[in-house]
Parts: C-alpha cells; sequence; structure tokens
C-alpha cells in the first residue's frame, strides 16, 4: 500500500491523496518519506513539498507548520499550502525585496525580518 | 371605518417586506452552511495539532513556554470582541455588548490600563455609544474569515505579548454550541491556559497514542513545542472568529425566520380588516341607493 498524504490548513483539508514518495521541506532542509518510515514528528520550513504520484509528480509550496508521519501516513499541518504552478514568481521576488528592506534594529524586528526573509527565499524557489 | 384603499396599500407594502426578510433568511442558512463546513475543517487541524501535543507530552517533553506561564499582577490587558458588520440578526450584537461592556468596566477598575480592539461595524457604533474608545478596529471579517487575516491579528498579539505590552487577552464573541443555542462568551486566550483546551478529543486521545509508538522529533521535543504553542493559539483565535461568523449567520436566519412569519401573520389580519372596510363600504353603498330610490318613490 503506498503512502497517504495528507495536507490540512486551518480552513480545510487541501490535499488528501495517495503518493508513493513523499517529500518534505523541514526547516533545515528536505526530507524524503517513503513507505514503512519510522514514526516521525518534525518541523516545517518553508518551501516547496513534492509528492510522487501515480498520475506524476505534484509541488506544492508549504507555509511552516508541522510534519507527523505514523504508519504510511504523512499528515501536514501548515498555514497555507498552495500548488506551485499557481506561484507567480514575479510576486514572491517582489515579496523577497520587501522582506530585505524590513528594518532590524531590535533583536525582535531581527527575527521577525529572518523568518520574513526566510518565508519569501521559500517562495522564489518553489516558484521556479 | 378605516380607508379600504390605506388599507390595501399597507398590506402590498407588509408583502413586499415579506419577500425580503424570506429571502434575507435563505441567503442566511446558505451562508451559514458554509461557515458551518469551514468550522469543521478547522477542528481536523486542532484535532491533529492536539495529537502532537498528547505525543508530545507521551514522550516526556516538559510542557513549559511562556505562553503558558500565567503573569501575576497584570498591568495591562487587551481585550477583543467579535460583532458583525451587519444589522438585522436579532440579539447577536445586544448579547456581545452586553457582555463585554461589563467586562470592560470591570477591568478598567481592576487593572485600569485596557485597550479594547473591535471586529464588525455595529461593535465599533455599539462601544462608540457607550463611550469606550476602541484602539484597533477591523471590518474585513465578513461570513467567512480568512486565516490569513486572522494570522496576522494573531501574530500582532503574540509579538505585543512576548514584548510585554501587554499581560492578557480576552476575547469576546459569539460561542457556537448548537444551532439553537448560541451564547455571548468571553475567554482569556493569552496566558494560554492549557494546550490540551485547543482539540475537543486531546484528551481522549492522549491515552492510546502513549503507548503506540515511539516518536522521532526533528529537531527536538522542545523545539517543536516552542512552535506548537503559537500555532494552536492561532488556531484557537481563528476558531473565535468562525464561531462568531456561524454564530451570526444562526441568529440571523432565525430572526429573519421570525420577521418572515409576523409578516404573514400581519397580512392575515390586514385582509380580514380589508375585506370588513370593503364590505361595509359596499353595504353603505347600496343603502345609499335603496334610501335614493325609496325618496324618488314617495
Amino acid at each position: 500500500m503506498p503512502l497517504r498524504c495528507v495536507v490540512v490548513t486551518p480552513e480545510r483539508t487541501q490535499l488528501d491523496r495517495e503518493a508513493e514518495y513523499v517529500s518534505l521541506p523541514m526547516f533545515d532542509g528536505e526530507l524524503g518519506v517513503m513507505q514503512g518510515r519510522a514514526p516521525m514528528i518534525g518541523r516545517l520550513g518553508y518551501g516547496t513539498m513534492k509528492l510522487q504520484t501515480a498520475a506524476g509528480p505534484e509541488k506544492y509550496y508549504i507555509d511552516g507548520g508541522f510534519a507527523h508521519v505514523e504508519g504510511d501516513v504523512v499528515n501536514v499541518l501548515t498555514g497555507k499550502a498552495i500548488p506551485a504552478d499557481l506561484l507567480d514568481s514575479e510576486e514572491s521576488r517582489q515579496s523577497l525585496e520587501q522582506a530585505l528592506e524590513l528594518p532590524a534594529k531590535s533583536p525582535e524586528e531581527a527575527q521577525l525580518k529572518a523568518t520574513a526573509v526566510m518565508r519569501a527565499r521559500g517562495q522564489v524557489r518553489a516558484s521556479r | 371605518m378605516a380607508n379600504a384603499r390605506a388599507l390595501d396599500k399597507r398590506r402590498k407594502s407588509i408583502r413586499n417586506i415579506r419577500k425580503i426578510t424570506r429571502t434575507m433568511e435563505l441567503i442566511a442558512t446558505a451562508r451559514y452552511k458554509k461557515a458551518m463546513d469551514r468550522a469543521h475543517a478547522v477542528t481536523a487541524y486542532t484535532d491533529r495539532l492536539s495529537q502532537i501535543v498528547s505525543s508530545l507530552s507521551a514522550a516526556g517533553t516538559e510542557v513549559d513556554h511562556p505562553l503558558l506561564q500565567p503573569r501575576e499582577n497584570p498591568k495591562a490587558v487587551r481585550v477583543l470582541v467579535l460583532s458583525s458588520n451587519r444589522g438585522l440578526c436579532g440579539g447577536y450584537n445586544a448579547g456581545i455588548l452586553r457582555a463585554a461592556v461589563p467586562r470592560i468596566h470591570d477591568l478598567k477598575e481592576t487593572i485600569g490600563n485596557v485597550s479594547v480592539d473591535v471586529s464588525g461595524k455595529r461593535g465599533i457604533n455599539g462601544l462608540k455609544f457607550r463611550g469606550i474608545e476602541t484602539a484597533a478596529n477591523y471590518t474585513q471579517f465578513e461570513d467567512q474569515p480568512a486565516y490569513d487575516e486572522v494570522d496576522k491579528i494573531a501574530s500582532g498579539f503574540l509579538e505585543q505579548y512576548i514584548t510585554g505590552q501587554f499581560d492578557r487577552l480576552d476575547v469576546v464573541y459569539t460561542k457556537f454550541i448548537s444551532t439553537s443555542r448560541q451564547e455571548a462568551t468571553i475567554e482569556t486566550l493569552l496566558p494560554f491556559g492549557s494546550l490540551d483546551e485547543g482539540g475537543d478529543s486531546g484528551v481522549s486521545e492522549s491515552g492510546d497514542s502513549s503507548n503506540t509508538s515511539q516518536y522521532e522529533f526533528l529537531p527536538t521535543a522542545e523545539s517543536i513545542l516552542e512552535e506548537v504553542v503559537p500555532t494552536s493559539f492561532k488556531a484557537k483565535l481563528f476558531k473565535c472568529f468562525l464561531d462568531a461568523a456561524v454564530s451570526e449567520q444562526v441568529a440571523r436566519m432565525i430572526a429573519m425566520k421570525g420577521a418572515t412569519e409576523s409578516a404573514g401573520d400581519m397580512i392575515n389580519q390586514l385582509s380580514m380588516t380589508y375585506n370588513r372596510a370593503r364590505q361595509s363600504q359596499i353595504t353603505g353603498e347600496i343603502m345609499e341607493i335603496i334610501g335614493g330610490v325609496e325618496a324618488l318613490k314617495s
């Protein structure tokens, strides 16, 4: 039995389908999940989730959150999941420029800026 | 005797109003169903989130986070009032204001520094009328609040809470209990009471997952917990917005149903008076004719 991949956002269940291979954008890099993986809970970063399904490859931009793998079911909890085709590369590049211009005078501001830059970079990468 | 023509005019205008209220009822019903579906979707999210939390605590992680700790002697309080943008929804907004205003006065007396945020035009105007100043007003939330918008507000709250600009966050909203029952409630979201409340089934599930599997935590359980707490706060705030939206549609549905029914009753009553008036007018005319004939005979 192949993997089942479920992507849940607070607004709706974005995706629920079977896949042979799922690549998750963890906070520190990609993590591939295949059938029979040990149970895992992990933090997601901003990046592209790739699915290898019977119908062909699929790509989604994931906006942080958590991944929960147990018994051949991959649960992805995220604020936003957008199919990579729908991302506009021009727009994401602009948001990266905006993020780079944010002030970073205090530690809190610096952290906010770092998050915004990471998010924008993830979008730019996913939109390519 | 009442004028038959005036009565007929009134009856017509009530019929028109009944058409409008019936349409509004139908629209509210459709919107209510949509809003309900969204509220169900968010429970799927919070259920999974509480599953993660329970497996974290099953792994022996110390559940400790700045957002979870109660703060001694709060100095500044933030109150968020969720009302609707439109009226004609029965006692919905009145109920919210009735709950919010005494709480705000209470907090002003005990703590002093209270700033009030309001969502919805009705709430903004209602608080203005009662002489309560508001810090931020939101009018963009309709029957389907977007997570993006709520996320922005929630992030703002978290940031201000962590930097110590306020020590407590109260949310006044209408809790959806069932189709026939919605209650205006006040909930303290920050400091975040306990994580298990995020999902309804969090407590019951914690028992099963502790003995089924040992999880691998990437990077560490602590780091995940650090991220889970703000996320569940956001989900909870989003749930408040959704509950408020569902309750608003239900309130409007019921109010408009009542209006349609009483318009029908009124039409019945007016029809009766109208028929009587018409009848007496005809009788009067016949009497006049007969009287005239009798006068000519003699």
